[in-house]
């Protein structure tokens, strides 16, 4: 029984981003090599992008694009453009794009990108920009893909999964033409932000933790991972041992069944794929988390779940608007109001 | 003899190991009380009696079934190599909770469990059915490559299906690896009553299965029908492997490197070495949970893995040592 699994595992989500196989590509190195020299020399200009994997270059900005990042469709919809093709992450929805998203896809019908990346269908779309941040490409196809056309990448600085929203939103900008608009998008997110901070003070006192419960294993999304970001986003900090927990290149930290107090926070977001989730539900251990005790759980489940897993420009207003509710009753301190989303998954018996 | 109490010690050091170790430092007073007056609000008790003792219960049930299974396959197949994992029974439970989870779409733990069940016992019978089984004529070899073969059949299937589906079938992941970790959430009670019947099948037929290690010719004429004696063993065999996949997922090498420590504990007889082999493999896998729960705690590695880790190795030395025609 060997089955190899080579890519990122997102827990409770179920999401494992880069469900690829990598073949070697070897061979045309030398070529790729020259070539990015040329380009370097070029980036003077305002589209050269130095990213983990070299350089790339856009002699114009990108209206031919494809979307090889597992949330890269996002901001690319938002700035008004539909990409040629889009990856498929996870989800049932047509063209590989959810709700939050969809107003924005208009009748556009993007080809679905599933599994591995396929060269040969890339090419076909003649694309002349590759949208790759948090794509999970390796070295190898990224070199194919450059000779396709510009590829755009995660910098060197940030983990293959880990740029974050506003900068991934204004580096997409850049590279089709519409910096100032990415900046208004941005600003008009932070802004939203902002405000939900602005309503709930408190909030910057008190800690909140992401927390899964998928197959067996219990933990928490910690430091880069968009789910912590977003708590990170609205004021609430940390508990303690998640913060000891967390990496620069770690997104979740697995945690003993036989202590889960790490999640023990003012306010616990349970993440889950799931509308319904039996098997935390029955979980003893929850019990005696005094989160569980008081009320201050909150069920992300299903929608909200992946809208947070995306943690993209378009995803978390959306979020927002439909977490920001449930998120206070949470955090209010009095274990009497009841979390409408806790109560519909059955987390409150 | 001796030998025996050794064995003996060696389990009864690895349940007390497996009860009183962990993240949390359990005192005997704390598991005392936790047994006598349990507090469901109080973690320690929480995680003595929701996540250590079903851990130590499906430990030994999974531990002997597949180290009796593992003795009765080499048995069987008169190959010191076997391992229950070569009938394809666990890649059959795989493939049956893969399954499972593509049309339920569930996060229903203790569902899937059971799904488990029925896939293995179907790989079994499809690998004796394909391997001569029905025709009389099931010879070791042709077990084997069968077994093989379906093995890589349906792995494959179950991967390509990973591939495409990643999202609803993360919940296969915690089946390619076997853990003792979700214990409480499987059919703990149904599942050992399957093993231990399994191993009562085993123990009935055990004399004539050793019978049939002589040759086919040799054991028709000491009154021995090898085709009866071939299905109950493998009767027994699913349901060990079987029950032992329900509860633990499957756990690689186990049936493979105990038995032949087994059989120096307890000679070349079959019947005492069934015993000693479930014993030392209720052992074995109890303290590969304990070293997973601690090398990187509290993360924690399945001991499914650890099995392999310490499998492996030994693997290759059964495998170097290993002289034609003999049975280790």
């Amino acid at each position: 029984m060997t089955i190899v699994y080579r890519k990122r595992a997102l827990p409770a989500l179920g999401l494992c981003r880069g469900v690829t196989r990598r073949a070697l590509l070897g061979g045309t190195t030398a070529a790729f090599l020259s070539q990015s020299f040329n380009r370097l020399h070029a980036a003077a200009d305002s589209l050269g992008y130095v990213h983990a994997f070299g350089t790339s270059v856009l002699d114009r900005p990108a209206e031919r694009v494809v979307s090889l990042g597992y949330t890269t469709q996002d901001p690319l919809l938002a700035l008004g453009i539909a990409p040629l093709a889009i990856r498929q992450w996870f989800g049932n929805f047509p063209h590989g794009v959810w709700p939050w998203a969809q107003a924005q896809l208009g009748e556009a019908k993007p080809e679905l990108l599933v599994g591995e990346v396929s060269m040969e269908r890339v090419a076909a779309l003649k694309p002349d920009l590759i949208v790759a941040i948090g794509s999970g490409i390796s070295k190898a196809e990224y070199r194919v893909l450059s000779r396709i056309a510009p590829v755009l990448m995660h910098e060197a600085g940030d983990a293959v999964y880990g740029t974050a929203w506003d900068k991934m939103t204004r580096m997409v900008g850049r590279a089709t033409g519409k910096s100032n608009e990415a900046e208004a998008l941005v600003s008009r997110v932070q802004n939203q932000f902002a405000t939900a901070r602005a309503r709930h003070p408190d909030w910057a006192r008190k800690t909140a933790v992401a927390g899964y419960h998928w197959g067996g294993e219990t933990g928490a999304f910690t430091g880069a991972d968009t789910r912590a970001a977003f708590l990170a986003e609205l004021g609430f900090k940390p508990t303690a041992p998640v913060l000891e927990l967390s990496g620069p290149a770690e997104f979740y930290a697995r945690l003993s069944p036989e202590d889960l107090s790490p999640l023990d926070a003012d306010v616990l977001v349970w993440v889950s794929s799931f509308e319904q989730a039996p098997d935390l539900v029955s979980l003893p251990m929850r019990k005696t988390l005094s989160a569980h005790r008081e009320g201050r759980e909150v069920f992300a489940g299903g929608l909200m779940a992946a809208a947070m897993s995306f943690g993209s420009v378009l995803s978390l207003p959306f979020l927002l608007d439909h977490l920001e509710a449930d998120i206070a009753a949470a955090a209010d301190g009095d274990t009497q109001t009841i979390v409408m989303s806790a109560e519909k998954a059955g987390l409150l018996s | 003899m001796k030998n025996w109490i050794w064995l003996f010690l060696l389990l009864c050091a690895a349940l007390g190991v497996s009860l009183f170790t962990g993240v949390r430092s359990i005192s005997l007073d704390q598991a005392l009380q936790a047994f006598i007056a349990p507090d469901n609000t109080d973690p320690v008790h929480v995680a003595l009696l929701y996540v250590r003792f079903p851990r130590v219960i499906a430990g030994l049930v999974c531990g002997a079934a597949l180290g009796a299974a593992g003795m009765a396959m080499q048995a069987l197949t008169r190959n010191p190599l076997a391992d229950p994992g070569i009938l394809g029974v666990n890649a059959g439970a795989a493939f049956a909770v893969t399954i499972g989870a593509l049309l339920a779409g569930r996060a229903d733990g203790a569902l899937l469990a059971f799904l488990a069940f029925p896939g293995a016992a179907a790989a079994s019978v499809a690998v004796f059915a394909l391997g001569g089984g029905l025709r009389g004529n099931a010879s070791p070899v042709r077990l084997t490559l069968t077994g093989a073969a379906l093995s890589a059949l349906l792995v494959s299937v179950v991967t390509a299906l990973v591939l495409m589906r990643g999202e609803t079938l993360e919940v296969v992941r915690f089946w390619v690896v076997g853990s003792l970790a979700e214990a409480r959430t499987r059919p703990l009670l149904v599942m050992s009553i399957g093993a231990v019947a399994g191993g009562a099948v085993l123990l009935a037929v055990a004399t004539k299965l050793e019978a049939l290690a002589l040759g086919e010719t040799l054991s028709r004429g000491l009154g021995t029908r090898p085709r009866q004696v071939q299905a109950a063993v493998l009767v027994a065999v699913t349901l060990l492997t079987g029950a032992a996949v329900a509860i633990a997922g499957p756990i690689a090498f186990l049936g493979l490197m105990v038995p032949p420590i087994a059989r120096r504990i307890a000679g070349a007889s079959l019947r005492p070495g069934i015993l000693a082999s479930a014993m030392l493999g209720a052992a074995v896998l109890l303290l590969a949970d304990v070293a997973g729960r601690l090398l990187f705690a509290p993360a924690e590695i399945q001991a499914g893995i650890m099995t392999a880790l310490i499998g492996g190795p030994v693997f290759v030395l059964l495998a170097r040592r290993l002289s034609p025609g003999a049975i280790a």
